[in-house]
């Protein structure tokens, strides 16, 4: 039972992780209409960054302050560079991501190297909790996750910036009319979006393994969270990945993980036969 | 023969020519709005009219054409800077964000927080956006729809006010409101240039009147002359004003 709980602990925890993730690839689909085969890449990046700034720093906080600047940074520069030149076309834009997630994760491997690498988590020990040990990182990275995505929530809907974003998803001409810079704001969402992925990665990269592959496990569980909140629905997606992570971590426990996999993806062939518009749907920000 | 840019003209477009596809939409379209003025842009559907609005305001490519704003050529300017020079544009079906409050809509194109005398001033006009300022956009009724996206371009203080159609989809008895808001707006100095499909209120306000025909002018007046005119109506509107 202990194992039980332990396991849907770290699936609920995995799912606040992800769901940042999942939410910088629904505001680039939501925004610019690409469907970024590469986003996956975006966390693995992070992950790696993170490594490579504890290793030569020591110094984790520094990393979880540095990793989300570089993917802001990285993220316009790849827009600029891959996704203005295809202009929004969704069929081109498979094949430019998935082209830069080669580039990206080759890159990694050329650079960190082949092998899985661990980081050590910057908060150590145990805590008990309903009678087990519970590792202590995991539930900082929880509090991390939280304050993260109501962070992005409170920036989409208060911050002007956040609310250019919104009106440009919604009528990006009439947004241009009334002055809205539309191109730059394509930029910074792609930007955010890289971003988000990196954050996601700093904050799991102590409690998974740093590997030039990790974000080719996490690609289609983000894009299952995506299609089972709504698409366009942010609310919806980063609920759908905290439940969706969280039933994985359940049946995890009493089945092989492929096996909780397979449950993910029926459960998304349901929702996709029964409410294909998500059943976060009627939420949308 | 081009005339010299008259220095009273806040907007002048120059040989307009835009393509959808292979279709030539626009063919050399000619239009000038003097300084303070009303001016109406007529035709039947699909002559053009919207999309001369969208061409001149780089909101659509353009094959070929000169757009001048104040005399300064706006040509080759970056669509997203038309809004700060004075340009507020209404577009067809109002272009309200349904998800965003009705202050966030109203406030969308400024860059600092709102002049409380223009917000003053936008709720003196339209009251009942006052009363609705975190309602949702999308819960508007049409005509408040409609003040919304006036207000909403008169919170950047324009000098030209482009709408396109804002009397589509209203309820009868609310479009003269939208035509006395306009006249008013246009009274307050700030010129006016509109497409419409209703003739009638169009010629109300306007004090000159353009017809298109097959992406181009058929047609240049004063909108008092026009209305002598029945048959040039009749000829390219497919209308007789007392019908209208």
């Amino acid at each position: 039972m202990d194992l039980v709980f332990a396991l849907a602990i770290n699936g609920l925890i995995w799912g606040l992780i992800i769901a940042l993730i999942a939410l910088g690839l629904s505001i680039i689909f939501g925004l610019l209409d690409i469907i970024n085969l590469a986003h996956g890449d975006f966390f693995m990046v992070g992950t790696v960054l993170a490594w490579f700034i504890v290793q030569s720093t020591d110094n984790f906080w520094l990393a979880f302050i540095l990793v989300p600047i570089i993917g802001l940074l990285l993220g316009a520069v790849i827009q600029k560079l891959v996704i203005v030149p295809i202009k929004g076309a969704a069929a081109l834009s498979i094949v430019a991501t998935f082209g830069l997630s080669i580039i990206l994760q080759e890159t990694v491997r050329a650079t960190f190297g082949p092998a899985p690498k661990r980081l050590l988590p910057p908060v150590e020990g145990t805590i008990p909790l309903f009678g087990i040990d519970y590792e202590l990182y995991r539930l900082v990275a929880a509090v991390i996750s939280i304050i993260c995505l109501a962070a992005f929530f409170l920036f989409l809907h208060k911050a002007k910036l956040g609310t250019w974003m919104r009106a440009v998803r919604h009528d990006p001409e009439t947004a241009l009319a009334l002055g809205i810079p539309v191109q730059r704001i394509y930029t910074i969402t792609f930007a955010i979006g890289f971003g988000m992925a990196a954050l996601g990665g700093v904050v799991a990269a102590p409690i998974t393994t740093v590997d030039f592959r990790a974000g080719v496990d996490i690609l289609p569980f983000c894009f299952i969270a995506v299609i089972i909140g709504g698409l366009g629905n942010l609310q919806g997606t980063a609920a759908a990945a905290v439940l969706l992570a969280f039933m994985e971590g359940v049946i995890t426990a009493f089945a092989d993980p492929v096996v909780a996999r397979i449950a993910s993806l029926l459960f998304m062939s349901a929702v996709l036969l029964v409410r294909p518009q998500g059943i976060f749907a009627g939420a949308t920000s | 023969m081009v005339e010299p840019i008259s220095s009273h003209s806040i907007l002048r477009i120059e040989d307009l020519h835009a393509h959808y596809g292979k279709i030539h939409v626009l063919q050399g379209v000619n239009l000038e709005i003097p300084a303070g003025g009303a001016v109406a842009l007529l035709g039947r559907n699909g002559v053009g009219k919207s999309t001369t609005l969208r061409s001149a305001l780089h909101l659509m490519p353009r094959s070929r054409g000169r757009i001048y704003f104040n005399g300064e050529d706006i040509t080759a300017l970056k669509p997203e800077r038309l809004a700060g020079l004075g340009i507020g544009y209404v577009p067809q079906g109002r272009g309200i964000f349904p998800l965003l409050s009705v202050m966030d809509n109203l406030t969308l194109g400024l860059r600092s927080k709102p002049d409380p005398n223009i917000l003053d001033e936008v709720f003196t006009r339209f009251p009942r956006l006052k009363e609705r300022l975190s309602q949702k956009g999308g819960t508007l009724s049409g005509g408040e729809q409609q003040m919304l996206a006036i207000g909403r371009c008169l919170m950047m203080s324009p000098r030209l006010l482009i709408l396109d159609e804002p009397t589509e989809g209203i309820m009868p008895i609310l479009v003269a409101d939208i035509r006395r808001t306009i006249q008013s707006i246009n009274q307050s100095g700030v010129s006016v240039l509109l497409v419409e499909q209703n003739v009638k209120t169009a010629l109300k306000i306007c004090h000159q009147t353009y017809i298109m025909e097959k992406g181009s002018i058929a047609f240049e007046g004063a909108s008092a002359d026009l209305r002598k005119q029945p048959e040039t109506i009749h000829r390219y509107l497919g209308l007789s004003l007392d019908a209208a």
